[in-house]
């Protein structure tokens, strides 16, 4: 028989007793709802884990730091070069970093211990340069008060919302998470914040020295204007860990403010980075990238690892999720059996007429699986709309609760195209399988038999 | 399994066995029957209820294989086709009808005359053409869309004629045509069957119990009893156009 008439006559099928069959298609949609349902809360779970983690930039970034720093200590690991032989951290070596297949960039970290003055009063804190890409990418600035810096030098600051709690002098409960960043940055957007600052100049004394620390440092200042306030997380990586206050990353390279460090050390003409952090467009491609950093003789770092191990925790979640979900669905699976083989019982006359008109087993076995085929597809169509229900339910209540309990909402239920997608093709195969034993009894069927039978 | 094979026969079986097993007792529904049945003849199978016709006309129909012998249908042996074979066999050599019509009750008259020929996958422009015709043929365009449970008996029995022609086999088996309908259609039914076989020259084999019935349309009458042919006698009233040159069957096996 053609597609056509093996579904057209699979569906008149089970048209006519429709009330069964929409009993065994509600099983299996039920089913389905379960596993969609249950699914659809462990990946948004990880989700929202890894979301937090993105922020902090842990998938995808990887620090580089030369292993110069590292003479003051024992060299305890024996791969690559002697620390003594490891190149400088400098500019060219930037740009090499920043050409390794997967990279996207590589800015060095600038962070240094300053003091800031505003309305008179000095306020000692970590200052961080941020890389004027961070605007499209790093999500932590997503929910900021104000605007990005509005050029790669501009003279302006991004406050960390406990810096400008600082700055007006609100004293925050520790712990708690309820002050408003909007009403922070009401009263300090467009004022004007004093840095004060040691800068770094090459001695001109010590040109031609080779070695020894032939610089000097200048007392200056700086006026800077806050254009934002963000809650970023101020234990995140890439680079900014603890700093409060954020400068644009070119700004703060032209400032040369002395840095405290191993690296101060070293001569001068060249600056040299403490460290450079490497954004890694996909973060299966870290390791790579972090070999290719040891190749080139620094050393390297990621914490891709502390993200495997969460990510096989979600692997499990989500495997013992899909399990439970799948027991309603081996349920319903009983139930197609249970309604193909009544449905064989009550048409056997059909069949065996079917059969002297000259059917084949092909046909008669087609049709069954179509009629499982179809209640499958049925099943999990209506399925997934329900599980989808159910998890929008899920997380209705959940943000309710985290209101009452002063959290912000969350999204703790995601359910991605691929998963609607799969959970349909896994019912309508649960539900093809469920067929195979009816239809193949169905097709053997004895049509002499079958015609005597009244 | 290829037989030299003369054109004019359409049946033939030789020394047929077909026994089965029911509870303690051995059935022996057909015991060593051999036959012959040539091109455009009306056949009928007479005999007691239990005499072994119907198993005979299954075993010739393609539905029951026999437990030895050979049952031998347009040089084809059927007891040496895969099951596949035997339902192509079905749906192009032969066309069926049954005491008890079996039109399938939820397909309204049409889909039930095209259903053979969703079977042998005609185009479905073709096939509703086909059935038109078909159910014109046997008086039924007026009923195309009335489901067989809002027929009468003989209407029912009509549309499942024109259902045995729509693949135009050459060879019409009917078991007890008329058994559930009153003498006046069972009349009706018989007519048309006749002007199936002289019109459109197809042979036919018919089990009935009424001797009457097999005298006013077969030319040739066997008779049966436990399973044995008894009798086979023509029908001298009754012309055969057994001189019809037996054209191969439009669907081919193998």
């Amino acid at each position: 028989m053609k597609f056509y008439d093996v579904t057209d006559l699979a569906i008149r099928n089970l048209r006519e007793s429709g009330f069964r069959n929409s009993l065994t298609t509600i099983g299996i949609s039920v089913g389905v709802a379960s596993l969609v349902a249950m699914l659809s809360l462990g990946i948004g779970l990880q989700q929202l884990a890894s979301r937090r983690l993105q922020k902090s930039g842990l998938f995808d970034t990887v620090v580089a730091t030369s292993r110069r720093d590292l003479r003051n200590f024992r060299e305890q690991r024996d791969d690559g070069p002697p620390p003594a032989e490891s190149p400088a951290l400098d500019e060219p070596a930037r740009r090499k970093i920043e050409q390794l297949p997967g990279a996207v960039e590589a800015y060095p970290d600038i962070r240094f211990v300053t003091e800031m003055r505003f309305d008179d009063k000095p306020h000692l804190t970590m200052v961080a340069g941020v890389p004027f890409s961070a605007k499209n990418n790093n999500d932590a600035f997503d929910g900021m008060q104000g605007s990005f810096f509005s050029s790669e030098t501009g003279p302006e600051v991004i406050l960390q919302k406990s810096f400008a709690e600082e700055l007006l002098g609100i004293r925050s409960k520790p712990g708690a998470d309820d002050t408003n960043i909007a009403e922070l940055a009401k009263p300090l957007l467009g004022k004007e914040l004093t840095m004060r600052y040691a800068e770094r100049t090459a001695s001109p004394s010590s040109t031609g020295l080779s070695d020894g620390a032939a610089y000097s440092v200048v007392s200056r200042q700086q006026a800077l204007k806050i254009v934002g306030v963000t809650d970023l997380d101020p234990d995140s990586m890439r680079g900014t860990a603890r700093a409060r206050v954020f400068l644009p990353l070119k700004l703060a390279q032209d400032l040369h403010v002395m840095q405290s460090g191993l690296r101060d050390a070293s001569p001068s003409s060249a600056p040299t980075y403490t460290s450079i952090s490497v954004r890694v467009g996909n973060p299966n491609q870290v390791p790579a990238v972090e070999d290719a950093i040891k190749k080139m003789g620094f050393s390297a770092f990621s914490l891709v690892d502390a993200t495997r191990s969460m990510r096989q925790f979600f692997a499990v979640l989500d495997g013992f999720l899909a399990i439970f979900g799948s027991l309603a669905l081996a349920v319903a699976s009983i139930g197609i059996v249970n309604t193909l083989v009544m449905a064989i019982l009550e048409r056997r006359r059909e069949i065996g007429i079917m059969k002297a008109l000259g059917a084949s087993d092909a046909d008669v076995r087609g049709l069954f699986f179509a009629e499982a085929g179809a209640m499958g597809l049925v099943g999990g169509a209506v399925g997934v709309t329900l599980g989808w229900a159910i998890g929008r339910l899920i997380n209705f209540g959940t943000n309710i609760y985290l209101e009452r309990q002063n959290f912000p909402p969350a999204q703790i239920w995601s359910v991605p195209l691929w998963l609607v997608l799969s959970a349909i093709a896994f019912s309508i195969v649960v539900s093809l399988l469920s067929g195979l034993y009816p239809a193949a009894r169905a097709a053997r069927l004895d049509p002499v038999q079958a015609l005597r039978y009244e | 399994m290829e037989i030299p094979w003369p054109n004019s026969l359409v049946v033939h079986t030789e020394n047929v066995y077909r026994h089965y097993q029911m509870g303690e007792a051995l059935v022996r529904a057909v015991d060593g029957i051999s036959i012959d049945i040539r091109a455009g003849e009306f056949v009928a199978l007479l005999g007691a209820s239990g005499s072994g016709k119907s198993s005979l006309l299954n075993l010739v129909a393609g539905l029951d294989r026999p437990t030895s012998g050979a049952v031998i249908v347009y040089g084809n042996n059927l007891a040496a086709l895969s099951r596949e074979q035997l339902a192509k066999y079905r749906l192009h050599t032969v066309g069926m009808v049954f005491q008890s019509f079996n039109l399938i009750p939820s397909m309204s008259l049409l889909e039930n005359v095209e259903l053979p020929m969703r079977f042998a996958e005609v185009d479905r422009r073709e096939r509703s053409t086909l059935a038109r015709q078909s159910l014109e043929r046997v008086g039924l365009i007026g009923r195309l869309s009335h489901r067989p449970m809002e027929l009468s008996g003989g209407e029912q029995q009509r549309a499942s004629l024109a259902r045995a022609l729509i693949n135009r086999p050459k060879l019409l088996l009917a078991d007890e045509p008329t058994g559930n309908l009153d003498s006046r259609t069972g009349t009706e039914i018989m007519e048309l069957i006749r002007s199936f076989n002289q019109s459109l020259g197809m042979t036919v084999l018919m089990v009935t119990h009424e001797q009457a019935l097999a005298e006013k349309y077969a030319g040739r009458m066997m008779h049966l009893a436990d399973g044995r042919l008894v009798d086979d006698v023509p029908n001298d009233d009754k012309p055969n156009i057994s001189s019809v040159e037996a054209p191969a069957p439009r669907g081919e096996i193998q």
